[in-house]
């Protein structure tokens, strides 16, 4: 069947199965390879992308559910450069191997959307869907501290500004 | 005065993973590419009866259908040559693979592997090490004695052991004889998954003969010579482009599905994708091996450990890979870093029905460490010290010996490090303050850093930037994308951005030994710095005759070159390279290392492939925790590690490695276990098989070392692969201080901790 797919705010017409996953038309479809598969079960959280603002395993997500939704991935949110949390996350050293970054980055935007002053069990346990075998999250959870605070600074500079 | 080394410049391919630019084995596509799938074998142990791919043949899609018949009839290896590609006419291991199909599209390969059809005649398999140490047990290789091997390391084989290597210093049973007491434990180790959290994959073309191979890979030459053994062509007939690596922990330094997507290639003419599903990558993985670890220790009236026995058995799994050479670490590790009398020391690697096992970050070193620092736990117990006090009373001090005759020149760092963690942790108060069942440990460990050789070339560009070329990859560590970047920036006097890492390539790059044993920043960046001091000669011997002057009165810094007697006199980089370039020709250096031997005594070492201890780094680790006594469940409450590294070339990535290994030490320590029973894998799923989150593990607080090394880059040694191997020991040790109960095993599951506490009840 063909459906519609809002794809970080452009249009897309894929032919896809009942069964297909998100994950698969993004990769192989619209050649968005920045969400990975790490698992394919619901389980590590690489193929994490928002929809709605939400962050869901595009891995287990039907395609003809994500129609006339609102879907954002890695891509999306880097296409004016590096977020507050990408900076963050490439200053404070919060990646490794990168294969579970596109996905945590997804998880941290929608959280810091939600949260701008979350603390550090607020963002572990946002992370509770992600799993990065590199880092020890450590440095994750100050990048995205480090994110929240500059962009509070930023509004507060704007503000006076 | 540095200016880019021993600060945290961030990642050079930051940027590129943050946003989903960097491409990784799964994202590559090329025209007409085939995507395959394997047939593996159901069952542990059986004879194939019947395999007929006829009607799969005739499936949609479907491309072509290879088995043992389609591949030469070889068996390869990393030491020893007992594995072939395909299942022939027995399996040896439940996912060896039988079969393999190219087709359109992956699920239509998939429906054509089920369609295969296949029998097979199953036998009882031996399925752990004691079943095959039995008497009478059934042989694994019945034509053990006649498998090819590398030359030069001997490997004693016999019945169901690939590699027996026992040593003895004299005096042992003397010791024995008159102890005043004996303290003996066996402990036992469970298997544990690398995890990495991308699963293995390759792409392979076959194209004028040649086999072209892209795969996020761990040591590009030795998958290169692996594919030339199994499919019996030059190794310079095969090209390995390594691409970005999603981890890798020594689970992505062998062969993985690449030999498959070769054959299939070559047999369609189209490229061949075969990515690993979880489940297969888990089932498939050479993940680190389980082990039984005996130990006993003869002690005088006061305590001091006057003789030891060491025996250690570990299980190879179906077919061998790179844990055959690793015989020597017993050696080296029997002693722990404590003074003891004369050992007994025995290794075996015993041949089990189960998927084969392999190198995980502290590759069989960490069943070992482990068992000492248990047991150093327990001697202080039994003797009513305090374990920090009776290790630090019997630590090894400079230039005494390992058991190999190896002196360690600088073992007095470990007390440096003790000091460390007790500016910030006082021992006595870690322990006043704790809880119920609440638990502090410490230990201590010495590991080493890979020696293999290796290459590094570095171009200069006509803009001022610099690659540098060598046949490693960054795995994750930074060892590429801050130390080598670093090591050529501060060389050249570059900034850290125009100097670009090139992913490995065995057909461009001279050999090199991979991204292992944390010998990348110490051995590549040993090369790259001779490569950009070749460079820096060539720039100065260009400069000189455009500034009228001889190179030796020349100096490089800041993108310019300096007249070191006229320092007004000045010319920028770029402009040699536009100006000079005409005379000169292009300026490209190459730079390589290889490890100096190292005086052992070789009398107790002969045929190992590891005899010393190369590039000792030290290490003290210390933990806190909390033990739930509902649940069985362990908080780990504070984590400090002092590690000794060199020179820290980058602080934030060496912290980064030292929190990502304890992460990957707590997680063994306490849940990761692959548990088998009859030869099959009972956790097969990432949820089955559960890695730590970020609400386990807690912020590990890391304590960077400097003693600057002679040989390495600005003084670095190897850091990334140390920081996992004290953490299972160092948190048994803190669980057996809160509950008081022997525990002896790894993973300590909440299974086993409330066991232990209805053992504590009933004692
Ligand atoms: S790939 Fe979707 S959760 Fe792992
Ligand atoms: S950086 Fe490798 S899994 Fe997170």
């Amino acid at each position: 069947m063909k459906i519609n797919l809002k794809v970080n705010g452009i249009l897309e017409e894929v032919e896809i199965e009942a069964s297909t996953v998100l994950l698969d038309v993004l990769r192989d479809k619209l050649h968005l390879t920045g969400a990975k598969e790490g698992c394919r079960e619901g389980e590590c959280g690489a193929c994490t992308v928002l929809i709605d603002g939400q962050p869901v395993d595009s891995c287990l997500y039907s395609a003809a559910a994500a129609a006339n939704t609102e879907i954002e991935t890695v891509e999306g949110i880097s296409a004016n450069g590096l977020s507050a949390i990408q900076k963050a996350m490439v200053e404070e050293g919060g990646i490794q191997c990168g294969f579970c970054t596109p996905g945590i980055v997804m998880t941290l935007t929608a959280l810091l959307r939600q949260n701008a002053d979350p603390t550090p069990k607020d963002v572990a346990a946002a992370l509770n869907g992600n799993i990065c075998r590199c880092t020890g999250y450590s440095r994750i959870v100050s990048a995205t501290l480090k994110a929240a605070k500059n962009a509070m600074a930023q509004k507060a500079g704007d503000a006076h500004a | 005065m540095p200016e880019v080394i021993g600060r945290s410049v961030p990642r050079a391919d930051g940027p590129g993973k943050v946003t989903g630019q960097t491409l990784y084995t799964a994202d590559i596509e090329h025209k007409g590419m085939l995507h395959a799938a394997i047939l593996r074998s159901p069952t542990p142990a059986g004879k194939i009866v019947r395999l007929n791919a006829d009607k799969a043949r005739q499936m949609p899609g479907v491309k072509a259908i290879v088995t043992a018949a389609d591949a030469p009839d070889v068996r390869a290896g990393w030491a020893l040559f007992d594995t072939p590609m395909f299942a022939r006419d027995e399996v040896l291991f439940e996912g060896e693979p039988i079969a393999a199909v190219a087709a359109t599209t992956l699920a239509q390969s998939r429906a054509a592997v089920a369609a295969i059809e296949l029998e097979i005649q199953e036998i009882p398999p031996v399925g752990d090490i004691d079943m095959a140490l039995a008497e009478g047990a059934r042989l694994i290789h019945p034509k053990l004695a006649q498998y090819g091997s590398v030359p030069g390391i001997v490997f004693n084989r016999e019945g169901n052991v690939a590699c027996k290597y026992a040593h003895e210093e004299p005096g042992v049973d003397d010791a024995f004889a008159r102890a005043d007491r004996i303290i003996e434990d066996t402990y036992d180790f469970g298997r544990q998954y690398q995890g990495y959290l991308e699963p293995k994959g390759t792409v392979v073309q076959y194209r004028d003969g040649r086999y072209t191979v892209q795969s996020g890979h761990q040591y590009v030459f030795n998958l290169r010579d692996r594919l030339a053994q199994f499919l019996q062509i030059k190794p310079s007939d095969v090209r390995v482009q390594g691409m970005a690596i999603g981890g890798g922990f020594g689970g992505k330094l062998d062969f993985g599905p690449e030999p498959y997507a070769a054959v299939l290639a070559k047999a369609t003419g189209k490229p061949v994708k075969l990515i690993f599903s979880r489940e297969e990558d888990l089932i498939a993985a050479t993940v680190r091996e389980g082990a039984r670890v005996r130990i006993r220790s003869a002690l005088d009236k006061d305590g001091n450990i006057i003789g030891r026995e060491f025996f250690t058995d570990h299980d190879n799994g179906a077919y061998s890979g790179e844990l055959i050479l690793m015989a020597g670490l017993a050696l080296m590790f029997c002693r722990g870093v404590y003074r003891t009398g004369p050992i007994r020391t025995q290794f075996r690697l015993i041949y089990t029905n189960t998927s084969p096992t392999g190198a995980y970050r502290g590759v069989s070193g960490v069943p070992m460490i482990s068992a000492i620092e248990c047991h150093m736990d327990h001697i202080a117990r039994e003797l009513g010290v305090d374990p920090r006090a009776y290790r630090l009373a019997h630590t090894l001090n400079n230039n005494e010996k390992l058991p190999n005759g190896q002196m360690l020149h600088d073992a007095a760092i470990l007390r440096e490090a003790y000091a460390e963690i007790e500016k910030i942790a006082p021992w006595e108060e870690m322990k006043r303050t704790k809880k119920p069942l609440e638990g502090v440990a410490i230990g201590s460990t010495v590991w080493l850093t890979n020696p293999l050789p290796a290459s590094a070339t570095v171009k200069l560009n006509e803009d001022g930037s610099a690659h540098v070329l060598s046949g490693t990859c960054d795995i994750g560590t930074g060892a590429m994308a801050q130390g080598v970047v670093g090591i050529v920036a501060e060389t050249l006097g570059l900034d850290p951005a125009n100097v670009h890492i090139v992913q490995p390539d065995t057909d461009v790059a001279a050999y090199d030994g991979g991204s292992q044993g944390s010998r990348t920043t110490r051995a590549v960046g040993r090369a790259a710095e001779h490569a950009a001091m070749d460079v820096r000669q060539k720039i100065l011997d260009a400069a000189a005759p455009l500034m009228q002057t001889e190179a030796a009165r020349l100096t490089l810094s800041g993108g310019k070159i300096h007249d070191i007697e006229d320092p007004g006199k000045a010319i920028g980089l770029t402009d040699i390279l536009m100006m000079g370039a005409f005379a000169s020709g292009p300026i490209v250096g190459t730079g390589k290392h290889a490890e100096q031997p190292i005086p052992f005594d070789p009398g107790c070492a002969v045929g190992l492939a590891f005899p010393t201890l190369p590039t000792p780094t030290y290490h003290v680790h210390m933990a806190k925790v909390a033990v739930c006594p509902m649940t069985g469940n362990v908080e780990v409450k504070r984590y400090i590690v002092a590690q000794e590294v060199g020179k820290a070339l980058n602080p934030q990535g060496i912290s980064g490695q030292i929190q990502g290994g304890v992460a990957q030490g707590i997680g063994y320590a306490l849940h990761e276990g692959l548990r088998v029973r009859d030869g099959r894998y009972m956790e097969r799923s990432l949820e089955a098989y559960r890695l730590p989150l970020a609400v386990d593990i807690p912020e590990v607080e890391a304590i960077i070392l400097e003693h600057p090394a002679d040989e390495g880059p600005f003084g670095a040694k190897g850091t990334a692969e140390p920081p996992i191997v004290l953490a299972p020991a160092v948190i048994h040790n803190a669980i057996y201080d809160a509950i008081g109960v022997p525990l002896n095993s790894i993973p300590l599951t909440p299974e086993r901790i409330l066991e232990a506490l209805e053992r504590r009840k009933s004692a």
